[in-house]
């Protein structure tokens, strides 16, 4: 890494912890700062800042994560700048995991409890089963083609559409409101005993994918180039499926689809530091994390005591700058 | 005089007798401080309104539409989307959701905090509709004040709508509820919906309860099953601004209800909210059609 690249690693490290910061500080229930320092606080302060808010940042850190981690290595992996972990179909797997969950979940697991850990199961068993299906269709990832991961990936996204189709259909009112709701993306309702698995998982997922980082530079120069290098390709291409099938799968399940940040922050640290992979992956983490807790507060704050689900906020930043690329690429 | 009203007093309230189950619910136990009331729910907002306890009332949810000044307090969202921190941030002193009220880690963190909630069932019937009131006075340490009211305002009129439902004249009735009405599209009420249970209120028969929930079907559907009267929200008539419209449609032109002209709008809300004014509402139509036929 440059020492320019460090300095811009530092720079998101700081803005990741001052926006958890304020993140933890800023809610629509106020509490004094300084209560909160001395820790002077009134039961149901404390319940809020430590099960409500405090989870909640945690959780967003570490879904910003894993969207910006998967979409840099997505990015790289497929020398693709339109990559994101929605390409591949996992996304729309959990996704239709998830409404299955919701639809005919109640019947299946009545009970509250068990229902608050069935919808993250089920959205993970979605996208466990898409990178089955994937493994099947390249026949173990052998086949070479990139093209072939991504034609299957947007068939199995068509498929996951037509499946969560008609679970709306035979949805009523209320499941399909759950529906909506859950694909715009939300934090709201996150508890300790949600988030610890999960939290657990992406953090040992993401420091499994950092290994990859030097093989990532060496696959810029093409599939054989790298081969020629001494690079196990079709390795390298399960394993950089595998966890982000994990990461994103975990992510999505627990708090529904959170729309570009895969897509926008890899591109960001990249124009601000550049494209070596050693860099990149870690800078992506630090920013993507950091604006999902941003975006998470805005969702939470702007119409409070009401909330906006935060894949709208993600979205609405990440659409303009999608566009700028676009016009950008046709210029070139 | 006394007598007589002392009698039907006593009638009204044995006809209604079932409805000390309310009580016996855990969720209508009186709670200890009423004063800082959020209500997540339309109908729960309507009767609090109804109750004359809306000056206790700190936060509502956007479905709480009915009467227009519940729209001036502040909102906590959707019912199905609602904010723990957001509500916790009103300091509430009692929160009272709608059963489907949500998310379901919301409602968890609800109940683990320590402020006093409930999750009001709900029933889509005359009983269960003054139940429900029930329910909420005695939450509210209401109770004498409550019974007084439904005594002026619901029982007649409730038992008034159970003698009309039995006449043979609304039994033999097909009913459609329209929630929407685009060109590619008419949304309508299946079974188990509120619309169907608005239906079934007045004593009338749903064609369309061969399937569950809110459904489109097509015009050839709506033909063969032959409607005798089609209720709309009237929401409907603002977008597509005349009855007319609806009357002038080859496709109803074609059913018993569009040859007689029997299109009913109504407040979608006073409809399928199933508080108080959905007893009124249904009354009205039945009355309505009962003169008419």
């Amino acid at each position: 890494m440059k020492s320019s690249q460090k300095k811009i690693v530092k720079l998101f490290a700081t803005l990741l912890i001052i926006s958890s910061f304020i993140a933890i500080y800023k809610g629509s229930y106020s509490i004094s700062i300084i209560d909160l320092a001395f820790g002077n606080l009134e039961e149901i302060q404390e319940f809020v800042i430590l099960n409500i808010r405090i989870p909640r940042v945690i959780l967003a850190g570490f879904v910003g994560c894993s969207l910006a981690l998967s979409g840099a290595c997505l990015q790289g992996l497929f020398r693709n700048p339109l990559a994101d972990p929605g390409l591949i179909g996992v996304s729309s797997g959990a996704a239709l995991g998830a409404a299955t969950s919701i639809v005919i979940g109640a019947e299946i697991a009545p009970n509250n409890y068990i229902n608050s850990f069935f919808l993250p199961l089920s959205a993970i068993l979605g996208s466990i089963f898409v990178i089955v299906i994937l493994s099947i269709i390249t026949k173990g990832f052998k086949k070479s083609n990139i093209t072939y991961l991504i034609l299957a990936g947007i068939a199995i996204n068509s498929f996951a559409g037509v499946g969560i189709g008609i679970l709306t259909y035979i949805s009523d009112d209320a499941e399909l409101r759950g529906l909506t709701f859950w694909s715009m993306g939300s934090f709201e309702g996150i508890s300790w005993s949600l988030i610890i698995p999960s939290i657990l998982l992406i953090f040992l997922t993401t420091i499994w994918t950092l290994t990859f980082s030097r093989r990532l530079d060496i696959i810029q120069l093409g599939e054989n180039d790298a081969h020629r290098l001494g690079i196990d390709v079709k390795k390298l291409k399960k394993n950089i499926i595998i966890s982000s099938a994990i990461i994103v799968g975990v992510s999505t399940s627990l708090v529904g689809m959170i729309g570009f940040v895969g897509l926008v922050i890899p591109h960001v640290a990249r124009l601000l530091g550049g494209a070596n992979h050693n860099y990149l992956l870690i800078a992506s983490i630090f920013l993507g994390s950091s604006l999902m807790i941003f975006a998470d507060l805005i969702s939470r704050t702007i119409i409070q005591p009401a909330q906006l689900p935060v894949g709208l906020i993600t979205s609405a930043i990440g659409a303009p700058f999608f566009l700028w690329l676009i016009y950008n690429m046709k210029r070139k | 005089m006394n007598k007589i009203t002392a009698l039907s007093f006593l009638i009204l309230t044995t006809f209604f007798s079932k409805s000390t189950n309310a009580q016996a619910n855990n969720y209508c136990k009186k709670c200890n401080n009423s004063t800082r009331i959020v209500s997540v729910g339309g109908s729960i907002t309507e009767i609090l309104y109804f109750l004359r306890l809306e000056k206790n009332i700190i936060g509502v949810d956007v479905t709480s539409n009915f009467p227009e000044e519940a729209k001036k307090i502040s909102s906590v969202g959707y019912v199905r989307n609602i904010s723990s921190e957001g509500i916790l941030s009103l300091e509430p002193s009692i929160i009272l959701g709608e059963n489907d009220m949500g998310p379901i880690g919301t409602i968890k963190q609800l109940n683990e905090s320590k402020v006093d909630f409930r999750l009001i069932e709900e029933v889509e019937s005359t009983q269960g509709i003054i139940e429900k009131i029930q329910c909420i006075g005695n939450i509210m340490n209401h109770k004498e004040a409550t019974e007084k009211i439904l005594n002026e305002k619901i029982f007649e009129q409730a038992k008034e709508l159970e003698d009309i439902k039995t006449k043979k004249t609304l039994a033999d009735k097909k009913f459609m509820l329209v929630l929407s009405m685009q060109p590619s599209s008419i949304i309508v009420a299946g079974k188990n919906t509120s619309g169907d249970n608005f239906i079934k209120l007045m004593g009338g028969d749903n064609i369309f309860d061969s399937f569950e929930g809110w459904k489109s079907v097509s015009k050839e559907t709506i033909i063969k099953e032959n409607p005798d009267y089609v209720l709309l929200p009237s929401k409907n008539l603002h977008k597509n601004s005349k009855v007319e419209d609806f009357s002038n449609d080859e496709m109803f032109l074609n059913t018993t209800a569009g040859k007689k002209n029997n299109f009913i709008f109504e407040d979608g809300m006073s409809m399928l909210g199933f508080g108080p004014r959905t007893i009124y509402c249904a009354l009205k139509i039945a009355k309505k059609i009962n003169q008419e036929e």
